[in-house]
């Protein structure tokens, strides 16, 4: 790689070096405050370096894009690190999270995200996924003291080794069918005519099994629930927000580079959405157990991106990327409102933790209930524009019996995210008051309330800027 | 009319202020007696700003725009924060603004749990209510249309009585079950738009001239029907009425009947009739049929209750159930009728609501077979719900009548079996209105509680509306000039003065 293309790298780079820095720093310095802050201000630097300095070079080693839409994703997985940082200070203190580690590994993750989004062949797509995998294994089990949490790590890993495996034979196959790695040449492969097609959608297969299991598609979503229930508030805000949108983000670049050949893959994208939405909403509504529940929404939520993955036109994939955006929002917020609820001995996880937690939480709980509503597709949140955008791309893609379903599971759903809203607001007994939470995870909250109202009010803003992205 | 010759943006200010309102609320959450003056206070402002409105632009009008303000919104989606007032809006708003400031009054040092959220979520609801009759935006229309959906349903779920949550969360789905087939419709329809012209957008004047493949408009109007209709309500889609209207606080019940249920009819009015005029005219001899259906039923139903709300409650599913005769028959006195009777029900059942919440107060219960000795008890309040429960049962002078008759006179011209059998239709609301009447006013006093009589926030609460139905039962050109020239100019796009 030469300088020019390592250069063009810096914001990951930025985040990868602070994540060593802190690492080490963490031999001596025990204040998780101190090292939060430094991991919050990189993030941040990070993100303004991905914003304002213009990359040098297209690609950087054959494997990395730096394009604008590689930029605006590693903006966004910065400040998904930085806002996750900065919400869970009191909480990983009050475990007694060793804070070097802590901080440097989600620095780390975020990095992962960055170049996920931004790899421009398999190889990329391979290294950015298992940087962050490799990280997210030991975060989900970073309580020690938390048997769900070892557990939820186990699960995790075991079953993401399996989904890594089927991931690279995959990659094996399409490199086998194409004869390149890049993108999208690679994709080539299962073109119509293409003498190994058959291996190349072999391939394709492979990788879209993986890819599901990442991003818990029914039916590889089976480790989804235990996992969010045992890993730590934060980690799993981090994980349902960037890990499953970084993906997302790489999967819509390959969907892209397959052009006419989306005709083949079509019936089994709407049948992972379907099969995803419809599930998920019948799973959710069973849970007691409000991050259970968040799990499951977690799938429906990633059955909608798949709805717009199904419309390759411009406004399709827009639709995706602003999804994407609000779904980060709304998971950081969702699980920065449970960490800012959590005492010292744990989360409250179960629904009647909540009871009457309106009126003595106000904010925070206010805040919990939009982002039900945005969850649930309300205007005016940012999470009716988002579902706008994605059914106005299955109608314009022609998959009309999907939307439906769509808006058939958005109604159910209704159902559990009123749940909670119901039980902080309108119950008779209230249960015993929750932490009191501190200023900087209050913050966390309202920068990602005011998001996801201003994706509702103001879609356009955002919609302009992926506009010049895409 | 020099004072709208200005740009200030007088609907974008109406449709935002309560919003201002309520922020405000939440901004002073600590006292409760200064949110109920901000809540008192915007709601009074609102009204003084539609009464303005009323004042300077009512009177006799063509069926053109009044007012119109556009501003750009989400120039990539094609939508536009585009607003417009007509004859028609013009009275909606003022209904509104009238009904909010009654729901405000009724609620006074009634709502003991949390005042400032309280006032904050009837603000909230207001500007939505505004929004939806002010909005021409598609978009916007069904952004405003939900809003207004998320405060009722925990003014139902917080403040509400016994079996609130069901209520709440029924109310919830069965509106948005209504209004999510519409938003594919709407997209359904900007699509088609797209295609045939290249402009995305959601103007409905844009729109309004799209040709739909023929096969898809029936479709497309018949998910804009459901979502109406179950807002209006129309039989069988009315089931979660009675148990909203019932379970919710009495400022709740005021705005659900009096305002919630108009923004259904104003939806078919505005959006469904115009935008598919021919499915829309098949539609017409099952809206007919339907609208009877819910008359007969809606006023049987009441006739069985023991409860005064309920009975309450499942009168407006009759009295809609006229208001959308007025709309079926499509000829230009129905329509006009139609209209008319929307804000005469708007009026009396808001009045009505309230007489029970305040009777249910001093009893401690709504049933008919232990109230009783009103009139002999409390004079004054007796007064009041004999004068408010004979409006509601169409007595000339008051209200009802003159809606009722314009509809009725609408049908006959239309088909004389279909004047004949809705005029039977309000014998049967005689009964039942007479059987509240009987079980509340008089009989012997079923305790020996001393009553308090009317107090004077009540009075002040229903001086006004009793101002008003005389009002709209003595002299309702006052109200119906606005929008008689409009409503015949879209009884006849859409019927042709015609026979259903």
């Amino acid at each position: 790689m030469s300088l020019p293309e390592v250069l063009s790298l810096l914001p990951v780079l930025v985040l990868a070096a602070a994540s060593l820095l802190v690492l080490m720093l963490g031999l001596w310095v025990k204040s998780q405050a101190l090292l939060s802050a430094l991991g919050v201000l990189t993030a941040l630097g990070a993100g303004a370096l991905a914003l304002l300095v213009p990359p040098g070079v297209p690609e950087a080693g054959g494997m990395f894009s730096t394009a604008p839409y590689a930029r605006f994703f590693t903006v966004l997985w910065s400040g998904v690190a930085a806002l996750t940082l900065m919400g869970s200070v009191r909480y990983a203190a009050g475990r007694r999270f060793p804070p070097g580690e802590y901080v440097s590994l989600t620095l780390f993750a975020g990095a992962g995200m960055a170049l996920l989004s931004a790899a421009s062949s398999l190889v990329g797509l391979f290294l950015g996924l298992e940087s962050f995998s490799l990280v997210l294994y030991i975060l989900i089990a970073f309580h020690r003291g938390s048997a769900a949490g070892i557990e939820a790590g186990l699960k995790y890993l075991v079953l993401g080794v399996t989904a890594t495996a089927v991931l690279a034979f995959g990659v094996a196959l399409i490199y086998a069918s194409a004869g390149t790695f890049h993108l999208p040449e690679a994709m080539a492969g299962i073109a119509e005519g293409a003498s190994l097609r058959p291996l190349g959608l072999l391939g394709w297969a492979m990788l879209l099994a993986a890819i599901g299991f990442k991003v818990s598609l029914v039916p590889f979503h089976l480790w989804t629930p235990d996992v969010y229930q045992g890993a730590p508030a934060p980690v799993a805000g981090l994980l349902s927000a960037g890990s499953k949108g970084a993906l997302f983000s790489a999967l819509l670049g390959l969907v892209a580079g397959v052009g006419a050949g989306l005709r083949d893959l079509a019936p089994v994208l709407w049948l992972l959405s379907g099969l995803s939405m419809l599930l998920g909403t019948l799973a959710a509504l069973r849970q007691e157990n409000v991050k259970r529940m968040l799990a499951y929404s977690s799938v429906v939520h990633m059955g909608f991106v798949v709805m717009g993955l199904l419309d390759s036109s411009f406004a399709g994939r827009e639709a995706v990327v602003f999804y994407l955006v609000f779904y980060a929002a709304v998971s950081v917020g969702a699980f920065g409102v449970l960490t800012a609820l959590s005492s010292q001995d744990g989360e409250p996880q179960q629904l009647a933790a909540f009871r009457g937690a309106g009126f003595r939480h106000p904010f925070r709980a206010a805040a919990l209930a939009v982002f039900m509503l945005a969850l649930a597709g309300i205007p005016p949140t940012g999470g009716f524009m988002a579902k706008l955008g994605v059914f106005a791309a299955a109608i314009h893609a022609g998959h009309l019996p999907l939307a439906v379903l769509g808006v058939v599971a958005s109604l159910i759903s209704l159902v559990y995210y009123l749940k909670l809203v119901m039980v902080m607001y309108m119950s008779e007994e209230s249960a015993p008051p929750l932490h009191r939470g501190s200023v900087l995870e209050s913050l966390n909250v309202a920068v990602c309330l005011a998001l996801v109202m201003l994706l509702g009010l103001a879609p356009g803003l955002l919609m302009e800027w992926i506009g010049r992205v895409l | 009319m020099a004072l709208f010759q200005t740009d200030f943006p007088w609907l974008l200010a109406l449709t935002l202020a309560p919003l201002a309102g309520a922020l405000a609320c939440l901004a002073f959450r600590r006292s409760d007696a200064v949110c109920r003056a901000l809540g008192l206070a915007t709601s009074l402002a609102v009204l003084g700003m539609g009464g303005l409105l009323f004042v300077l632009l009512g009177g006799p009008r063509g069926p053109g725009w009044l007012l119109r303000e556009d501003f750009a919104w989400i120039p990539r989606l094609g939508a536009r924060v585009s607003l417009g007032l007509d004859g028609l809006s013009l009275v909606m708003v003022l209904l509104t603004a009238f009904l909010v400031v009654v729901g405000v009054g009724v609620s006074w040092r009634r709502e003991k749990r949390s005042a400032p959220l309280f006032y904050a979520l009837v603000l909230v609801m207001e500007s939505g209510i505004l929004g939806v009759f002010l909005s021409l935006d598609l978009l916007l229309f069904y952004l405003f249309w939900e809003v207004m959906l998320i405060p009722m349903f925990f003014l139902i779920g917080i403040w509400g009585h016994e079996r609130r949550l069901y209520a709440a969360i029924k109310f919830f789905l069965f509106t948005l079950a209504g209004s999510l087939l519409m938003l594919l419709a709407i997209l359904g329809l900007v699509l088609f738009h797209a295609r045939e012209t290249g402009v995305t957008t959601f103007a409905l004047e844009a729109l309004l001239g799209t040709r739909i493949p023929g096969v898809w408009a029936p479709w497309l109007y018949a998910a804009f029907l459901l979502a109406f209709a179950v807002k209006v309500p129309l039989v069988p889609l009315h089931t979660w009425l009675p148990d909203a209207h019932t379970e919710a606080p009495t400022a709740g019940s005021v705005i659900l009947a009096g305002l919630l249920l108009k923004t259904g009819v104003y939806g078919l009015l505005r959006f469904g009739f115009p935008l598919f005029p021919g499915p829309a005219r098949d539609s017409l001899p099952w809206l007919a049929g339907l609208a009877l259906a819910g008359l007969f039923w809606g006023a049987w139903v009441a006739f069985r209750q023991q409860d005064a709300k309920r009975l309450v409650a499942y009168s407006s599913v009759s009295h809609m159930g006229l208001v959308l005769l007025g709309l079926a028959v499509a000829n230009p006195i129905a329509f006009e009728g139609g209209v008319l009777q929307m804000l005469n029900h708007g009026v009396s059942t808001g009045a009505m609501f309230a007489l029970v919440g305040m009777i249910a107060e001093r009893a401690g219960t709504r049933r008919l077979d232990e109230l009783g000795g009103l009139w002999a008890r409390a004079p004054v309040l007796g007064g009041f719900f004999l004068f408010f429960a004979l409006a509601s049962m169409g007595l000339p002078g008051l209200c009802n009548f003159a809606g009722e008759f314009l509809v009725l006179t609408g049908a006959f011209r239309a088909s004389p079996w279909l004047g004949a059998v809705g005029a039977a239709g309000m014998v049967f609301a005689a009964a039942y209105m007479l059987r509240l009447m009987q079980g509340v006013l008089w009989g012997p006093p079923r305790s020996d509680a001393p009553w308090r009589d009317l107090s004077l926030r009540e009075g002040l609460v229903l001086a006004p509306l009793a101002a008003v139905v005389l009002w709209l039962g003595l002299h309702p050109q006052t109200f119906q000039d606005p929008f008689r020239a409009l409503a015949g100019a879209m009884a006849l796009a859409l019927g042709g003065g015609g026979a259903p």
